[in-house]
């Protein structure tokens, strides 16, 4: 721990700046003083909109951002690959068929209810179906292999919904933007919500710290150091599939950041996963802010899907971490 | 003079009174919508509601629209608030507007509804399924923006054209149609079907559909096997001769006996009052003056 001492005071400045650049960015750039006079009441529309709108936007967009830092650091765990991402066992296919149903099909419920739930279920119900296919998850091969050919099967479910149930007016592009990313902004409640589950996510992961630890020196190892592998991996894979059901059902399908924040953090703070995990869902949570922001800002009036601004902004940041790392 | 003034004084009063009346109506979605007074700064999401609240002569009050709104001229120079990657609540807002009107497409209602609601900008959702439900919708608008009299002369209007066309093709033999209305990368078409605005616009003009089913994707072999008496491509000719080149065009009746035409896409896929105009010209097309 000696390794991270005095660091948790800059990582919180850099969120605290994260979460300031996405308070301001926008269609209409809000200066600290906009941010000020909104937060005290002005009954200006636009200081309004930034009250009711772009704050529990932002706040959510951080919390998705911290899910996908920690789901991203569970599954590199426990697959003991650094390729490894949080929607590897199928559950972005899954997650795609619940919204996919929820954006074409008229079922009578509020659509960000159904769009959230739908695909929270979906989500859920893919990784399920991966366990089961590969019989438990005592196989990490067979689960790799098992979540490959389930995302390819529910990919063509997904692409034969999407073709069968657009028309004119429901367009397909509706459905590729939501599989492109982007922040729901919720309402309170639901921003309250979400934030109860991150904290459940992150008591849950940090449970799974030292086996993940364990992991890292091989199943056979961790045995013999008293890790009950078969039964570790299945809890390890639920909360990882937990944690990234809650992120896409509040911001669809964001890539990359699960990826790489566990990297950032690794090279910061160590393979620790006791303060791997919890640092790799800060710098989550810093990166979708600051795409988020730039997501809203770039384009006017328009707003480029979050997915491809943490591609496209976080591929040539991570790739200068890399090189440096590799110099280093 | 003093009574010219106290007359002058009582016009505005009257007036005044008047504007600041709440506007009650139910929107497509039956949500009753209060507007605490006919609004002057509307921002209308897509073309068609663009058209219809300017069609009311209220393109003065339009101060934002979408980025595929043309027409009319004056109304497309507005503030644009969205566009292909979608809408921007902030964009909306920026314009003050006291009321949205919007259409449940491309997510719009859900991404402008609920944001408008918590700075407590009024929406009006409109829905297109019939030609009638386009002309309904003028009357709604009328009386969301205070010009209830304006509207129902302008749909009384329309009605009475589209009477005359039904008129027109009333006891005429039905022509099997097929209505193209996009294209697919993969060589599927899009085609106008039950249930639609379109597909009304289509039964009116006295067509009917050559093609089974309620499906908006179909393959050519499905228009050949279909044989229509008419084919018609919404877009223009030079789409329409790219069409009718493609293989397995050449030999379909329709396009053999020339009973291929392009019409235009703002008539036929923007619900609007110029959807009437499209009615009159494809009865035109299928029931040509002097034909049985």
């Amino acid at each position: 721990m000696s390794v991270i001492a005095g660091r948790p005071v800059r990582l919180a400045l850099a969120l605290l700046a994260c979460l300031v650049f996405a308070a301001c960015a926008g269609h209409r750039w809000a200066g600290p003083l906009d941010l000020a006079r909104a937060v005290a009441g002005d009954p200006d529309l636009s200081a309004r909109l930034l009250v009711a709108w772009r704050l529990p936007r932002i706040l959510a967009a951080g919390l998705v951002g911290a899910l996908l830092g920690l789901g991203g650091a569970i599954f590199q765990g426990v697959f003991r690959n650094p390729l490894a991402e949080p929607y590897l066992l199928g559950s972005a296919g899954g997650a795609a068929i619940g919204a996919t149903i929820a954006l074409l099909v008229p079922l009578g419920l509020p659509s960000s209810l159904a769009l959230g739930g739908l695909s929270f279920a979906g989500a859920w119900a893919a990784t399920l179906l991966v366990l089961a296919v590969a019989q438990g998850a005592r196989d990490t091969a067979g689960l790799l292999l098992a979540g490959v050919a389930v995302a390819a099967m529910l990919g063509a479910v997904r692409s034969f919904l999407m073709l069968a149930l657009s028309d004119e007016s429901v367009s397909l592009q509706v459905v590729l933007s939501w599989t492109l990313g982007g922040i729901q902004t919720p309402t309170w409640a639901g921003l309250g919500l979400l934030a109860i589950l991150v904290v459940l996510a992150l008591a849950a992961s940090l449970t799974l710290a030292r086996g993940l630890d364990l992991l890292g020196l091989g199943t056979d190892q961790a045995a013999a150091f008293g890790l009950a592998t078969d039964s570790f991996l299945r809890r390890a894979i639920c909360v990882g599939a937990f944690v990234v059901a809650v992120a896409v059902a509040y911001g669809g399908l964001v890539g990359f950041v699960g990826l790489i924040a566990p990297h950032i953090a690794r090279w910061w703070v160590g393979p620790r996963h006791r303060a791997l995990l919890p640092v790799s869902g800060a710098i989550g949570a810093g990166l979708v802010l600051v795409c988020d922001g730039l997501a809203r800002a770039l384009l006017p009036p328009a707003e480029i899907p979050l997915g491809l601004i943490t591609a496209a902004a976080g591929g040539p940041f991570f790739l200068v971490l890399l090189r440096r790392r590799m110099r280093a | 003079m003093r009574a010219a003034a106290t007359g002058l004084l009582a016009i505005l009063v009257a007036a005044t009174t008047a504007r600041a009346e709440p506007v009650r109506v139910v929107d497509a979605l039956g949500r009753a919508v209060v507007l605490p007074a006919p609004p002057r700064r509307i921002v209308t999401i897509f073309s068609s509601n663009t058209e219809l609240v300017a069609a009311l002569g209220l393109t003065d009050r339009i101060v934002g629209i979408d980025a595929f709104t043309r027409y009319p001229p004056d109304a497309a120079a507005k503030p644009v608030v969205g566009g292909r990657l979608g809408f921007s609540v902030e964009a909306i807002a920026a314009q003050k507007p006291d009321l949205v009107v919007l259409t449940p497409a491309r997510q719009a209602v859900h991404q402008i509804r609920d944001a408008m609601e918590r700075i407590g900008v009024p929406t009006l959702v409109l829905t297109s399924r019939t030609v009638a439900e386009v002309v309904g919708n003028l009357r709604l608008l009328g009386r969301a923006t205070g010009v209830p009299e304006r509207a129902e002369a302008l749909a009384g209007e329309l009605e009475a054209r589209l009477a005359a066309v039904a008129a027109r093709v009333a006891g005429r033999p039905c022509r099997r149609v097929v209505l193209v209305t996009g294209r697919l990368g993969n060589g599927l078409l899009l085609a106008a079907r039950r249930d639609t605005y379109t597909g009304d616009a289509l039964l009116r003009a006295g067509g009917c559909f050559a093609l089974a089913g309620s499906v908006p994707q179909v393959s050519p072999e499905a228009l050949f096997a279909a044989d229509p008496d008419v084919l018609l491509l919404a877009g223009s000719a030079a789409e329409l001769a790219e069409l009718a080149g493609r293989p397995g065009f050449a030999g379909i009746r329709a396009v053999v006996e020339g009973h291929a035409h392009a019409v235009p896409r703002a008539e036929f896929l923007i619900p609007g009052p110029r959807t009437v105009a499209g009615i009159e010209r494809l009865a035109g097309l299928l029931h040509p003056a002097g034909a049985p």
